[in-house]
């Protein structure tokens, strides 16, 4: 491919495509997608609930009418794709290994990268589950890609351990599929996902959502025959005398994500050990010049539609930078989390510019009043971790109250949990 | 059914059996393999740490024993073995440490005893010198003894290995076949499995974890053993730095294992967490986690619960407390004629090209006939790694092949192509593509490439996905077609 490339996006999920579709519209000539999958939009396909686009497009939409949208968008103005290519490596010069069946091996080097891998689910390793090691474990996105993209059921009567909105919409999925789901169990004091799949997927199904519960053990030989539950103290250890064991022939996990940032971490770009994904400045541009990075890759969002928000100011700056050869980092401000902050994106501004700060408490909370320094403050009836806070900060405020070096970003609760 | 007749059975595939069936097909002799199991190198073989050592960094060893016997045949035996089969040996060195000065005399003492025996001359590492080559280590650590001889191999890739390399040289074998009993008669065993009986002359007993249950049943079991069971958990990759070389604690009592050690292919292992444990049983606990990995960080204190990607149990089947733990048994039965035990403990992959040697010396010396098999090729090729190519390489491959473009796992970059040949070379399950080419090995442990493996397994097979399993038996990845549930539901009321 000896064609010159304007960006070049890793990955085609909903980042993916609204990173290659803004900077196409912000003059991008040649913008190339590399995707590993067979078909475009990650895991959006999967996703045939609803629930996408209430902002994005003020509609209730499902993953692939969402996905269909941005797909026609970027083929509409000439944003090329190629598929089943995997991106192997790339260097902090922008440099990007690819390979593929049709296309063998290549070597790419486009005027600027927006990285746009999203994430990956926590494995039952990674989560540290005991027990056994037989077949029927497997996260809740494997399962809803066996039963909605593949047409197979893992099993029939299930546990789901962690309550993240990929796990409750499972629960949902697997009842209305005939399965039994017999509990979901969720170590923390609150659940882990929307308030609205809590209500949509468990309530509304009468499946037990286990608050302070943890399956402490995996039973059966060849395949799971059932596990052990357990209510957990203030520090998640096992209650001695809690366990209840509830059969079942499939768990489910639903414990987290994680960035996926391996080909990050080739091109030498920092990652901000809290969000796991790159340290980015408002732009979204990455510690590596010429690198961007936006959506689930940077931070694990709790809506698509603002995954695509992000990734389209990936997208613009990287024409910006494939343009000019350059983009100047805005790193004239250090954004801080402070207390009860577990983080802030991006975290680096310009100390000028109007800005968007995305970030996650680390307790829930009621009467919550979140401080931008001596910017701005605002009062939340109530705050969750598993709901994202996302606070429009202007540029004219910054620059009135001088803001320099550090702004502290806190969150004080007045009321009970 | 007529039985089947054979020379020598070799009563399991684990790298006991697999080393002797292969040192075997060296002759001209019928040998035949069973194994209870879906695939080979599943039983204690598969849960292992992979060190090949001469174990002479532990305070238990004894020239006089039969075990360091077949420790010290074997260990010239390896590398060269490895590179026949074509697979990884890695010579990682290994740094035995001490936390409490005290202790130095008990290292020096290791080191005067190997020197004496010319096993070579072992260097003492201060804290300060172990920091400039092991630079995570913990400043807790007062010093250490390296032993440069100590490497690594993947236990199941080398039993693999063996076997088809043996199979090619015209070994027999049998999967999925269970021995259920024995019968001894004055010329030959009748042996009912569960794919029916097989008439052998000897019976090679090299059953793993079930060893003494195998021999019971012939009244054959001369030994006891204990079943101890060990933890080991899997760090991510991106951790390999953490430790060059294997990092061992030196144990103050027997069974207090602390490792960190490198595997062939650079994640780290730490445990082992020993205990005594009921048979089979390879369930892992909470306990057993945290104390493995509290006691690792006591090693490297940033190793982090956030890198551990995997953990597994094992069994080391312990020959007998009283004289030590670590005596062995390769033996023809005092009390059964032709039939031989074979049983290692520890550490029973470094062994066993020794042991495999002292078995055809065994059966030689009771009557079998050894006459060279002229079509013996010692090679065998391994599957393309793709992860592991040069650039030059990988373009030649795709060429070749162009599913060797198309990446499946892509934690670990492993393509089509290296899953279609694992299938090929015997691989029918999950785990059997997992252990031969490491789809599912990764971070995300299967979660993205699970499903599209179980596709290629069912296609290259000509099954329906749904009769794919992990490991045999019961064990179907998906089991029911979507709307079967509601189908048969409605057939219910």
């Amino acid at each position: 491919m000896a064609e010159h490339i304007d960006v070049a996006v890793i990955g085609a999920g909903p980042a993916g495509l609204a990173a290659a579709i803004a900077a196409r519209e912000r003059g991008a000539e040649k913008v190339l997608i590399i995707e590993r999958a067979e078909q475009l939009g990650g895991l959006l396909p999967q996703c045939i609930h609803n629930g996408f686009g209430l902002l994005y497009f003020e509609q209730d939409m499902t993953g692939p009418e969402y996905e269909k949208a941005f797909i026609e968008k970027a083929r509409s103005l000439g944003v090329e794709a190629l598929l089943e290519t995997m991106v192997i490596d790339l260097d902090a010069e922008r440099g990007i290994t690819a390979v593929s069946s049709r296309h063998g091996y290549m070597k790419l080097k486009p005027g600027a990268v927006v990285l746009a891998m999203g994430c990956r689910e926590r494995s039952r390793g990674a989560a540290g589950i005991p027990g056994t090691r037989p077949a029927g474990v497997l996260t809740a996105g494997t399962c809803q890609r066996f039963v909605n993209i593949e047409g197979y059921m893992p099993g029939s009567r299930y546990v789901i351990v962690g309550s993240g909105d990929i796990g409750m919409i499972m629960a949902r999925r697997l009842t209305l599929e005939g399965a039994k789901v017999e509990a979901v169990v969720e170590i923390m004091p609150w659940p882990g996902g929307l308030i609205r799949n809590e209500v949509q997927c468990l309530h509304d199904f009468g499946i037990p959502l286990l608050l302070e519960h943890a399956v402490t053990f995996v039973h059966g030989e060849e395949r799971v025959e059932g596990v052990t539950v357990s209510k957990v103290d203030a520090e998640r250890r096992p209650v001695p005398g809690s366990e209840r064991f509830f059969p079942c022939d499939c768990l489910l996990l639903s414990v987290g994500l994680i960035p996926e940032n391996e080909l990050s971490r080739k091109a030498g770009v920092e990652l901000d050990p809290v969000t796991g994904g790159p340290v980015v400045d408002q732009n979204r541009q990455t510690s590596v010049p010429g690198i961007f990075a936006g959506g689930n890759v940077v931070q694990v969002h709790d809506l698509v539609d603002w995954v695509s928000w992000e990734a389209e100011a990936a997208g613009r700056s990287a024409a910006a930078y494939a343009d000019k050869g350059r983009l100047k980092v805005a790193s004239g401000v250090k954004v801080v989390p402070g207390k009860n902050i577990k983080y802030v994106v991006p975290q680096l501004i310009s100390g000028k510019d109007d800005v968007t700060l995305h970030m996650r408490v680390e307790r829930p909370g009621l009467k919550a009043t979140v401080k931008v320094g001596d910017v701005l403050w605002k009062r939340y009836r109530s705050v969750r971790p598993s709901e994202m806070v996302i606070l429009e900060v202007k540029g004219d405020a910054l620059r009135e109250a001088g803001v320099k070096g550090e702004l502290v970003v806190d969150c004080e609760i007045r009321g009970g949990d | 059914m007529s039985a089947l007749e054979t020379e020598v059975l070799i009563i399991g595939a684990g790298v006991l059996g697999a080393a002797t069936a292969r040192e075997l097909s060296r002759y001209k002799v019928d040998v035949t393999v069973v194994e209870r199991n879906v695939d080979v190198g599943w039983g204690i073989t598969k849960a292992n740490v992979g060190v090949v050592c001469q174990g002479r960094d532990t305070l238990e060893f004894r020239p006089e024993y039969h075990r360091t016997r077949l420790l010290w045949r074997a260990l010239p035996l390896m590398e060269p073995l490895c590179r026949e089969l074509d697979v990884p040996f890695r010579k990682v060195g290994a740094y035995l440490l001490i936390r409490d000065q005290v202790l130095k005399e008990k290292l020096d003492k290791l080191a005067r005893r190997t020197e004496s025996l010319g096993l070579g001359s072992d260097k003492y590492y201060t804290y300060s010198e172990l920091k400039e080559v092991e630079p995570f280590i913990s400043p807790e650590i007062k010093g250490g003894l390296h032993d440069p001889e100590i490497a690594v191999v993947h236990p199941v890739y080398l039993t693999q290995a063996l076997v088809e390399n043996a199979v090619a040289n015209g070994v027999r074998l049998m999967l999925e076949t269970e021995v259920e009993g024995i019968e001894a008669g004055h010329t030959e065993f009748r042996v009912r499995t569960s794919r029916g009986e097989i008439r052998a002359r000897y019976v090679v007993n090299a059953a793993g974890e079930w060893v003494d249950k195998i021999a019971a049943m012939v009244n054959a079991d001369d030994f006891v053993l204990f079943p101890i069971k060990g933890y080991v958990g899997v760090l991510d990759r991106n951790c390999s730095e953490l430790a060059k070389s294997l990092l061992a604690v030196l144990p103050e009592e027997p069974g207090d294992m602390n490792i960190v050690v490198p595997t062939v292919e650079g994640n780290l292992l730490f445990g082992i967490q020993l205990q005594i444990n009921r048979r089979h049983d390879r369930s892992t606990t909470g306990h057993m986690a945290r104390k493995a990995l509290a006691n690792a960080r006591k090693l490297i204190p940033e190793i982090s619960e956030k890198d551990v990607i995997n953990s597994f149990c094992g069994f080391l089947m312990f020959r007998n407390f009283e004289i030590g733990w670590h005596e062995c048994e390769v033996a023809m039965s005092a009390r059964v004629p032709r039939f031989l035990n074979m049983t290692i403990g520890y550490p029973g992959v470094s062994a066993s090209p020794g042991a495999a040697l002292e078995a055809l010396e065994i059966l030689e010396r009771d009557g079998l006939k050894l006459v060279p098999n002229p079509k013996f090729n010692p090679y065998r090729k391994d599957i393309p790694d793709f992860s592991m190519l040069s650039e030059k390489e990988r373009k030649a491959l795709i060429k070749k092949d162009p599913r060797y473009g198309h990446v499946v796992c892509r934690c670990e970059t492993v393509t089509e192509g290296e899953i279609v040949e694992a299938v090929k070379r015997g691989a029918t399950t999950l785990d059997g593509v997992k252990f031969r080419v490491r789809p599912g090995t990764g971070r995300c442990q299967g979660g993205f490439c699970g499903p599209r493996v179980t596709r290629i397994i069912a296609r290259e097979l000509g099954i329906p996905e749904t009769e794919v399993t992990k490991a045999g038996g019961a064990s179907r990845q998906v089991p029911l077609r979507t709307k079967q549930l509601l189908e048969e539901g409605d057939g219910d009321g």
